[in-house]
């Protein structure tokens, strides 16, 4: 498959007052055209730091310490650019055009004094040459594929006057408005009730059929995953521990942590119930992180060897692979303290 | 079952008034328009629904946070809708609530250990200030956290083990009833598994009643075992958690159930989805009739004169129409 988007050893830091924060730390992975790539990670494991990066919108004291990110063959990380300024300028060609995000929280990304048609036909007007009018007809029809009845007449109103459902639909409609060739995702259902979240997922769904665009889903939900994404990235400590395609993940998981993950969720079709089995413990600190394998604090089959070294990455297939020293040749099991 | 319920709602209204400005009409809105249910003792009742549906202001009403505008709630058989003084202390023993979020359901200036051993100062239940020491580490140990934990403060800690502060503190007073309102739903997915089992092996040994609250479908299963629906204010299904899941007869429960994602990617791709069409329609003006009708797929002209009640089909209690005919 042609790749879309390819990240080479991504590394993103953050400079606050109690030290470096690795917040993302040597993270590689691709997307294909026309695939949903699903990224599962708890709260700062990385995952949101990750597509900030790509997306050149990383908060003021973070900054991308190494890698590469290609976007369709293009480097656009920060580092390939003499200035700050020729970064900025490509990027905000890129931004909205070829590549668009999707916000968790509607409530807060759409400006609540502006019109539903200004922040709509913006996006449209900055990246093309075409006159307000025929702006205006492609919010409409842009309003109208993602499903907002009477669009004549709401293109008019305000963030406040639509549901949560309805605004979240408003959002994809801004990051589709130029046919984009990647939509990132991060969260887009998190503030949705599950029928509105079920609309919204076939949504993006039918888009990316209809569109042939590539997306990268970024949630903590293994449910929304499992029905999405052709293939899954699981991120632990800002770094991917295992990915695979969504089958290899769900029933041959590799990895401890994705082990874990998948036996505390309850799954409502099992017949019987099942006792939940929690990871003990709570996520590294990523202030200050050693050199080894991140999760080596709530995992109950660590050796030695995993407080030391940064397990390398072993291939399972040809789209699944694992960062464990379980899978080393030396390792046997249960030789864990 | 012919026990006598350890909490019992019969016909449970919540109004409240919007204040829509000078000299403008006061709409009111029917959070919670008349529910029934009875939960017994040791079980755990799960109450699941949209956003606004009213699920967490009925679990509020029978913590007395929120007054009742019309109906009554039994506690032990005793109505405790207009209670006061010592019997509303006492109540107020035996029925506790863990909140939804444990960063702001705990107080930053108080220590771990004034925290939980506060409602103990309040409700006088050991002689000296010793004793509730002791007990609070007690406490301490049974939710999971060390006992030397009890000089620091909330902010020292993870938002699983804050949910774990606020258990013990719910504990404190050995309450016989406790209502978990989304107990999980701000943690995250590694963590929400030690706190459900914990909530669990809780119930175990205490043999505490819950009234389990959540949105999260798949977890309220797990827990519960027996699950009302709710849909704007009404209850639309009542009855055993997994026959409810595995046989929804209610439309509003299937397009509910349907909408679940499944964190299994062959069911996930070889189900049938009922997507709904639409929103929750506002409860200040609720649709005539049933409530569910303005989104079902199958709403007749009947759905929208008559309002349907609660009644027994097969195993369950399911108010909709669709099942009036063919009883059996």
């Amino acid at each position: 498959m042609e790749k879309m988007l390819e990240v080479k050893n991504l590394s993103t830091v953050f400079n606050t007052d109690n030290g470096t924060v690795q917040a993302v730390r040597d993270v590689s992975f691709d997307v294909g055209k026309g695939e949903i790539l699903g990224i599962v990670g708890e709260s700062g494991s990385g995952k949101s730091q990750t597509m900030f990066s790509c997306m050149g919108l990383l908060a003021g004291n973070g900054r991308v310490a190494n890698g590469e990110i290609l976007l369709d063959g293009k480097n656009i990380s920060p580092l390939a650019f003499n200035t700050s300024k020729d970064y900025e300028d490509t990027m905000s060609d890129i931004r909205g055009n070829d590549m668009a995000m999707i916000f968790q929280d509607p409530m807060t990304f759409l400006n609540p004094v502006l019109t539903i048609e200004s922040q709509l036909t913006e996006p449209i007007l900055n990246h093309n040459d075409i006159s307000k009018k025929e702006a205006h007809d492609r919010a409409i029809e842009l309003m109208k594929k993602v499903g907002i009845p009477s669009p004549e007449s709401r293109i008019k109103q305000y963030p406040f006057q639509f549901s949560g459902g309805m605004r979240q639909r408003i959002i994809i409609a801004i990051a589709l408005a130029c046919n984009p060739k990647l939509i990132i995702a991060d969260e887009p259902t998190t503030a949705l009730d599950v029928t509105i979240q079920a609309q919204v997922l076939e949504l993006i769904q039918k888009l990316r059929d209809d569109l042939g665009s590539s997306v990268i889903m970024i949630t903590h939900d293994l449910g929304v995953v499992a029905s999405m994404c052709d293939r899954i990235a699981i991120m632990y400590g800002g770094k991917i521990v295992e990915i695979g395609t969504a089958d290899e993940i769900f029933y041959n998981p590799k990895h401890p942590y994705t082990k874990g993950l998948l036996s505390c969720i309850a799954n409502p079709e099992d017949k019987e119930k099942k006792q939940l089995n929690p990871i003990p413990g709570s996520p590294p600190d990523l202030l200050n992180i050693g050199n080894w394998c991140p999760f080596v604090d709530r995992c109950d089959k660590a050796m030695k060897i995993c407080k030391m070294k940064m397990p390398s990455q072993e291939d399972y297939s040809d789209t699944h692979h694992a960062s464990c020293w379980l899978s080393h040749p030396l390792a046997k099991e249960g030789e864990g303290e | 079952m012919a026990e006598q319920p350890i909490l019992e709602l019969k016909d449970l209204k919540v109004y409240f008034k919007m204040n829509n400005g000078f000299l403008q009409s006061k709409d009111i809105v029917k959070a919670v328009d008349g529910i029934s249910l009875k939960i017994y003792p040791g079980e755990t009742f799960g109450l699941v629904g949209e956003s606004g549906c009213g699920k967490s202001t009925t679990g509020r009403a029978i913590v007395k946070i929120n007054t009742p505008t019309e109906g009554q709630i039994f506690v032990n058989g005793e109505d405790i809708t207009k209670i006061k003084g010592a019997e509303l202390k006492q109540f107020k023993q035996d029925v506790q609530m863990i909140f939804q979020d444990p960063y702001a359901s705990l107080n930053p200036r108080m220590t771990v250990g004034e925290i939980i051993r506060e409602p103990m100062d309040i409700h006088n239940i050991y002689d000296t200030k010793e004793e509730r020491e002791e007990r609070v580490r007690e406490l301490l140990e049974l939710v999971g956290l060390k006992p030397d934990h009890i000089r620091r403060y909330p902010h020292e800690f993870s938002g699983g083990q804050r949910q774990r502060i606020g258990i013990a503190r719910t504990l404190a007073l050995n309450p016989k009833f406790i209502v978990c309102d989304e107990p999980i739903s701000a943690l995250d997915v590694s963590i929400q598994a030690q706190v459900i089992n914990l909530l669990e092996k809780i119930q175990k040994e205490m043999g505490i009643s819950y009234l389990f609250i959540a949105h999260d479908l798949s977890m309220v299963k797990h827990i519960s075992d027996r699950i009302g629906v709710m849909y704007l204010g009404n209850l639309v299904e009542v009855g055993d958690s997994d026959s409810v899941y595995t046989d929804p007869l209610h439309p509003y429960t299937r397009a509910l159930l349907s909408a679940v994602p499944i964190p299994d990617p062959e069911t996930a791709r070889s189900r049938q989805r009922v997507i709904l069409q639409g929103e929750l329609p506002s409860p200040i003006n609720p649709p005539s009739g049933c409530v569910f009708r303005t989104r079902c797929p199958k709403a007749t002209e009947r759905c929208a004169k008559e309002k349907p009640e609660l009644k027994q089909v097969k195993d369950r209690l399911v108010a909709c129409f669709l099942y009036e005919d063919n009883k059996e």
